[in-house]
């Protein structure tokens, strides 16, 4: 495509729509960073004609899923939330009457860290799992022509969003017949719905932590990969804590403003231990990956803030990225005098009984500690500006200074 | 606890100027034929330098002692083998002379998968240990430079460490090709023992052509390296071999550690595969380097609107990958050609393209499918042996992968091995189970190469003897189509007798 930058700036503002694309129904797995890249894959494809009606997810994971759809199509050992892919691709091709499966592989993220990261990239077996698991309906014939489905997952890196409409208009041209500029535009939406998306549940969990320092409340903050909101992945173990009546903010959608930052993180930058509130440097030298490095942040965040007085980590088993941050997310969090609580191992089996349990020993200590935490994180933003919003109770009384 | 105290990653102490040649700087991962080499270029530019000791089955349950839970296999083992070695010099040098008289270097960049976070584990042994102030340096590949002078990458050390790679990979191919042959048991590992130390001895006390462009010239156009290489040759020269030992080639993929180890780390498979009976074809390093920057290539060649001056720097890069291969060649050369080529990265691409996109880094990426499908298409091996560690991320996904192609070609031997560490019966016995069919296809090669030109074993042993250099080590035998080493001979015979 030599020539297309040379077109591409003349007709990039505004343009019809090549042909009608109303009928054609769109399926995507709902799989790994999908989870964090929904929003981007709907504004996208409303914009290349395909009614909203039409762009049809998979179901959460759940064991019947992959039971039903997916067993006998992987050739391997994996984490819990790649194995599952095949049960939602499964699902759709037989339940969904679809024209299309787009499964993208998503290499890299968009992500508010970028800049004092090194990079942004998904966990290698994120993108790679398509391939992986495409693999199990092409083995014997191909499963997607028998069903009169065509199979599309483009190669896509968010971090280089100049590079995207290169990269779906090689991989859709064909199958949903569309031009360069009609994705160039399309991706654009697609880009400004994924903003609006993020800054709304940013300023949502602002509301809630805001609510926390007005009533003095304690708020537990869930650090995991984005698809572990998925109750067949996650458990839905943030809703258990939440029935006992803690609001629960995930590091995903934490919010980055200013005013919060310089509260937060102000003293660090002033003391020239990071170069700015979203450097983890000073706790995690290999930013590679996107989601770790969010994650790593979230630790941070938390070990700052007053009123998020536990944190509770969420692993599934085997998985390869998450390994090495064990021990410094712990220790980031518990050197600040934060509470740390981890649900390791999680796969198919959902032992509610024991997660309710834990559910509720963890409930007990962060009652329990909470007030004493809550003033001694304040204690230490003493000197600095509180962001508005955030109007500071003074502590109780009765809490001590060390534990 | 202190309410203020926030946690730290760790921080080595500097290594300063005039700390080198003093301090010893211990490194690991490769053969023991590439650390030998690169103990001779680093010895060049004035270090001290010491390889970490042979892995062993042990430091897989030290280092998963050590680190936390659920690492790959690599990870595991090369953390175990940093504690046992700091443990076993403690015991003799006492803790304050290893702290003080030895600094670990470690490669920690390449990103997408645990290989750019090796170093958190380390770090796990070094506090578990309570050696938190022993010295550990990443070498990120893309910003070799390190602090305070201790550590300093000029353009010799780093042409001495690519010799190292290319000269270790080349005498490790010599050693797989001849070894399944040789005549006297145990002649090619102690000509090999020599050869590697006559190579370090020349790496090490290479002539200094300056820090800059009279290091880049004197490094692309000396002759220094195939001369040494021409003694080495004399050295195998002296090796007989007997070519009609009929075996089936087994090829080698898998992730980069434990394709490239040679050792407890992945249950001795080589010389496991040559106790049955097989001749191995083992990965070279330098793939790994021209699959990097043919990847590095083909990410320009995407964004090629964007990027400044696009043709200067494709013309730059395909300037050095040309010169890669050439030095890779040449020395190829001077052995006769007997070690591989390097596998066309654009072949790989595009065979493994409908199955694995090229741009998926981690673990081999695209390579796993695509060395496979160029070895058994082009008729270079009888058998793939891909060696995936447990735990692995990238590889356990091109193995799935693995299994459309497979559709498609049944035909193809293939035993993806998963090594833990703990289960070597089990993995060793499923891998037997494909040699046997490999051994067959072998054998019916070699019979069918023996009908096709109407000779017999006798007939070959007759002329063998009126042309005794055909039974040197370093007696190159063409490819005439067929995988297994024999049945080529028989053909190469047949050709020389005017039979074909
Ligand atoms: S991050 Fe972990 S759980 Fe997610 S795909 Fe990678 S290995 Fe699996
Ligand atoms: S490629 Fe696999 S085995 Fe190698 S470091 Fe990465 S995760 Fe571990």
């Amino acid at each position: 495509m030599p020539f297309i930058s040379l077109f591409k700036r003349r007709t990039a503002e505004g343009g019809e729509l090549k042909k009608d694309r109303s009928h054609i129904r769109v399926g995507i797995p709902k799989f790994l960073n999908v989870w964090s890249t929904h929003r981007f894959w709907i504004g996208f494809l409303k914009a290349l004609g395909i009614p909203a009606k039409n762009i049809v997810f998979s179901s959460d994971t759940s064991e019947e899923q992959f039971r039903e759809y997916g067993k006998g199509r992987i050739g391997m050992d994996s984490c819990y939330p790649v194995k599952v892919l095949a049960g939602h691709i499964g699902e759709l091709l037989t339940t969904k009457k679809l024209d299309i499966i787009l499964a993208p592989m998503v290499y890299s993220l968009p992500s508010f860290l970028r800049g004092h990261v090194v990079d942004t990239l998904s966990c290698t077996r994120v993108p790679m799992s398509v391939e992986n698991i495409k693999a199990g309906f092409l083995k014997e014939c191909n499963e997607f022509e028998k069903h009169g489905v065509k199979f599309v997952n483009p190669f896509v890196s968010f971090a280089e969003p100049h590079l995207l409409p290169k990269q779906l208009y090689e991989s859709l041209k064909d199958a949903l017949d569309v031009s360069y500029e009609e994705v160039e535009r399309a991706v654009k939406k697609g880009l400004e719905e994924l903003k609006r998306f993020d800054s709304e549940m940013r300023k949502k969990t602002r509301e809630i932590l805001e609510w926390c320092a007005q009533n003095n409340h304690p708020c537990i903050l869930i650090l995991a990969r984005p698809y572990h909101m998925d109750p067949g992945i996650g458990h839905e173990i943030d809703v258990e804590f939440q029935s006992l009546g803690y609001p629960v903010v995930w590091g995903q959608y934490l919010p980055t403003d200013k005013d919060l930052m310089d509260w937060l993180f102000g003293a660090e930058i002033e003391a020239g231990i990071i170069k700015s509130p979203f450097d983890i440097s000073d706790v995690w030298t290999s930013s590679y990956s996107s989601n770790t490095n969010e994650i790593i942040w979230g630790a941070k965040f938390a070990a700052r803030f007053p009123w998020i007085t536990a944190v509770v980590r969420l692993s599934s088993y085997e998985c390869g990225m998450d390994q090495p941050t064990y021990t410094p997310v712990q220790k980031i969090v518990e050197y600040s005098g934060t509470l740390y609580f981890k649900f390791g191992d999680l796969d198919e089996t959902r032992p509610s009984g024991s997660i309710r349990i834990r559910v509720e020993t963890i409930d007990y200590y962060v009652k329990k500690y909470s007030p004493h935490i809550i003033e001694r994180k304040l204690k230490r933003l003493e000197e600095r500006k509180v962001p508005e919003g955030f109007g500071v109770i003074p502590p109780p009384r009765n809490a001590s200074t060390s534990t | 606890m202190e309410v203020i105290q926030q946690y730290r990653a760790y921080r080595p102490r500097p290594l300063k100027g005039e700390e080198r040649g003093k301090v010893k700087i211990v490194y690991g991962g490769l053969t023991w034929k590439h650390e030998r080499l690169i103990q001779g270029a680093l010895e060049n530019a004035g270090y001290k330098a010491e390889p970490l000791p042979e892995i062993k089955r042990a430091d897989l349950d030290i280092g998963k002692e050590l680190i936390d839970t659920g690492a790959c296999c690599p990870t595991t083992f090369t953390a175990g083998n940093l504690a046992r070695f700091l443990k076993e010099k403690s015991e003799r040098e006492g803790r304050e002379g290893v702290k003080e008289g030895y600094v670990f270097v470690t490669i920690g960049a390449c990103g997408p998968c645990r290989f750019g976070q090796y170093h958190e584990s380390y770090e796990r042994v070094l506090e578990n240990l309570d050696f938190k102030d022993f010295r550990m340096f990443l070498l990120d590949l893309l910003q070799m430079e390190q602090n305070e002078g201790g550590l300093e990458i000029t353009m010799p050390l780093t042409f001495g460490l690519v010799y190292s790679m290319f000269l270790g990979d080349l005498m490790t191919d010599m050693e797989y090709a001849i070894r399944p042959y040789e005549v006297i048991p145990g002649e090619t590992d102690k000509v090999l023992k020599e050869s590697i130390e006559l190579i370090y001895d020349r790496l090490k006390n290479r002539p200094s052509r300056g820090k800059k462009w009279g290091s880049l010239l004197w490094h692309v156009t000396t002759p220094y390296f195939v001369k040494v290489l021409k003694e080495v040759r004399e050295l195998w020269d002296k090796v007989e071999v007997d070519r009609l030992r009929v075996k089936p080639r087994v090829k080698i993929t898998g992730e980069f550690w434990l394709q490239t180890h040679e050792g407890d780390g992945n249950y001795n498979i080589k010389r496991w595969l040559e106790q049955e009976g097989a001749e191995v074809i083992p990965p070279p390093i330098a793939v790994w380097m021209d699959y990097l920057i043919y990847l590095s290539l083909w990410k320009m060649e995407e964004s090629r609107e964007f990027v400044e001056k696009f043709w200067l720097k494709k013309a730059v890069i395909k300037l050095l990958l040309n010169l890669y291969h050439f030095t890779y060649n040449r020395l190829r050369k001077a052995l006769n050609n007997i070690p591989n080529t390097l596998p066309p990265q654009e072949e790989l691409r595009s065979l493994a393209k409908p199955y694995f996109h090229h741009f998926l880094a981690g673990g081999e990426g695209y390579m796993l499918i695509g060395k496979a499908l160029y070895a058994h298409l082009n008729k270079h091996a009888h058998m793939i042996c891909e060696l995936s560690p447990y735990g692995c991320m990238p590889n356990t996904m091109s193995i799935g992968a693995m299994q459309a192609v497979l559709g498609k070609y049944p035909d193809l031997l293939y035993a993806p091995i998963e090594i833990k560490g703990d289960a070597e019966v089990h993995a060793l016995s499923r891998c037997q189970m494909i040699l046997t069919e490999a051994k067959k296809r072998a054998q019916r090669e070699f019979e069918e190469a023996l009908e096709r030109t109407g000779l017999s074993v006798e007939d070959i042993r007759n002329y063998e003897d009126e042309r005794p250099e055909l039974r040197k080590a370093t007696y190159k035998v063409p490819h005439y189509g067929y995988a297994g080493t024999s049945a080529n001979y028989v053909m190469h015979v047949a050709k020389l007798m005017g039979r074909v």
